[in-house]
């Protein structure tokens, strides 16, 4: 009978126990939560989008009416550059040596898409169609990150 | 043929040897020749584009028809002589002129180049014309800003 008036006692302090554990590890993990969350987030910069429509024989910034445009860049800023064809006849692409960047020569309405990352340093990046280079250039310019 | 050049600088030495082949086809009413937007010149290259927009004669046929489905009537109904595909047929047999380097079903597109070496210049300059023919009534490809 003694032994079996302990067992209750042991029993609630099992329960107590575990019930103090379970708070503990609530909390533990309420807490971690709370500091990880924020690395969760993306730290990474907005990708920026560039488009580069070609009609007439030239380049022009989507929207844009200005043959050849400079590009301004900031300094490793990631871009994603895309090239659209839209000169009926035409075969254009895309190069810009100082990044290794050839792309494939497209058909009129066709398009691609790279994404880039500018230099750590500035400088002029120069931009051209292979097979009219002499009137299809222009440059990237890559300055310092604010 | 009724030729309008008022919107035409009169750049463009292909342009105008065009512009005498329509003289000669009696199919052609009227042309109207005008410099296009991107026309641009940079130390390497010069680049001419023009639009010329041609005008068929027209013959009348009459047809038979039935009014409200049930009174037979004959109309006139007028078409024209040629269309642009027929067009670029004829061109192709003209000496000088030739087929169109492009074509689709509402444009004949022509790009001639050569290099041109001033006097007294030893490397000279690229000159580069860019002509597309269009129907009158036909609205120019790659408009402004798109």
């Amino acid at each position: 009978m003694v032994v079996g008036q302990r067992e209750p006692r042991a029993g609630r302090w099992s329960r107590g126990r575990g019930a103090v554990t379970a708070v503990v590890t609530l909390a533990v993990g309420a807490v971690s939560l709370f500091l990880l969350l924020p690395l969760t987030a993306s730290t990474r910069p907005a990708v920026r989008d560039i488009t580069l429509v070609v009609r007439d024989m030239a380049f022009y910034l989507d929207g844009g009416g200005e043959p050849n445009p400079t590009i301004q860049v900031r300094t490793g800023e990631t871009v994603q550059l895309t090239l659209l064809n839209r000169d009926p006849g035409f075969k254009h692409n895309l190069t810009i040596e100082a990044l290794g960047l050839d792309m494939p020569h497209l058909e009129t309405g066709a398009s691609k898409r790279v994404r880039l990352r500018a230099p750590s340093r500035p400088g002029r990046l120069p931009y051209v169609c292979a097979p009219h280079s002499e009137m299809m250039r222009g440059v990237i310019e890559v300055v310092g990150s604010r | 043929m009724d030729l309008d050049t008022t919107n035409w600088s009169g750049e463009g030495a292909f342009t105008q040897v065009l512009i005498d082949a329509f003289q000669g086809l009696a199919s052609i009413a009227g042309a109207r020749v005008e410099d296009a937007s991107p026309a641009r010149s940079d130390v390497e290259y010069n680049f001419v584009s023009n639009e010329v927009f041609v005008r068929f004669r027209t013959r009348d046929r009459t047809v038979r028809a039935k009014m409200l489905g049930i009174v037979p009537v004959i109309r006139t109904v007028s078409e024209t002589v040629m269309k642009l595909t027929d067009l670029e047929c004829t061109l192709g047999d003209i000496a000088g002129v030739g087929p169109p380097d492009y074509a689709d079903e509402g444009m004949l597109q022509y790009l001639r180049t050569e290099r041109v070496v001033p006097p007294y210049q030893t490397r000279g300059y690229k000159l580069v014309e860019l002509v597309r023919v269009y129907e009158v009534g036909t609205a120019p490809r790659a408009p402004e800003g798109s």
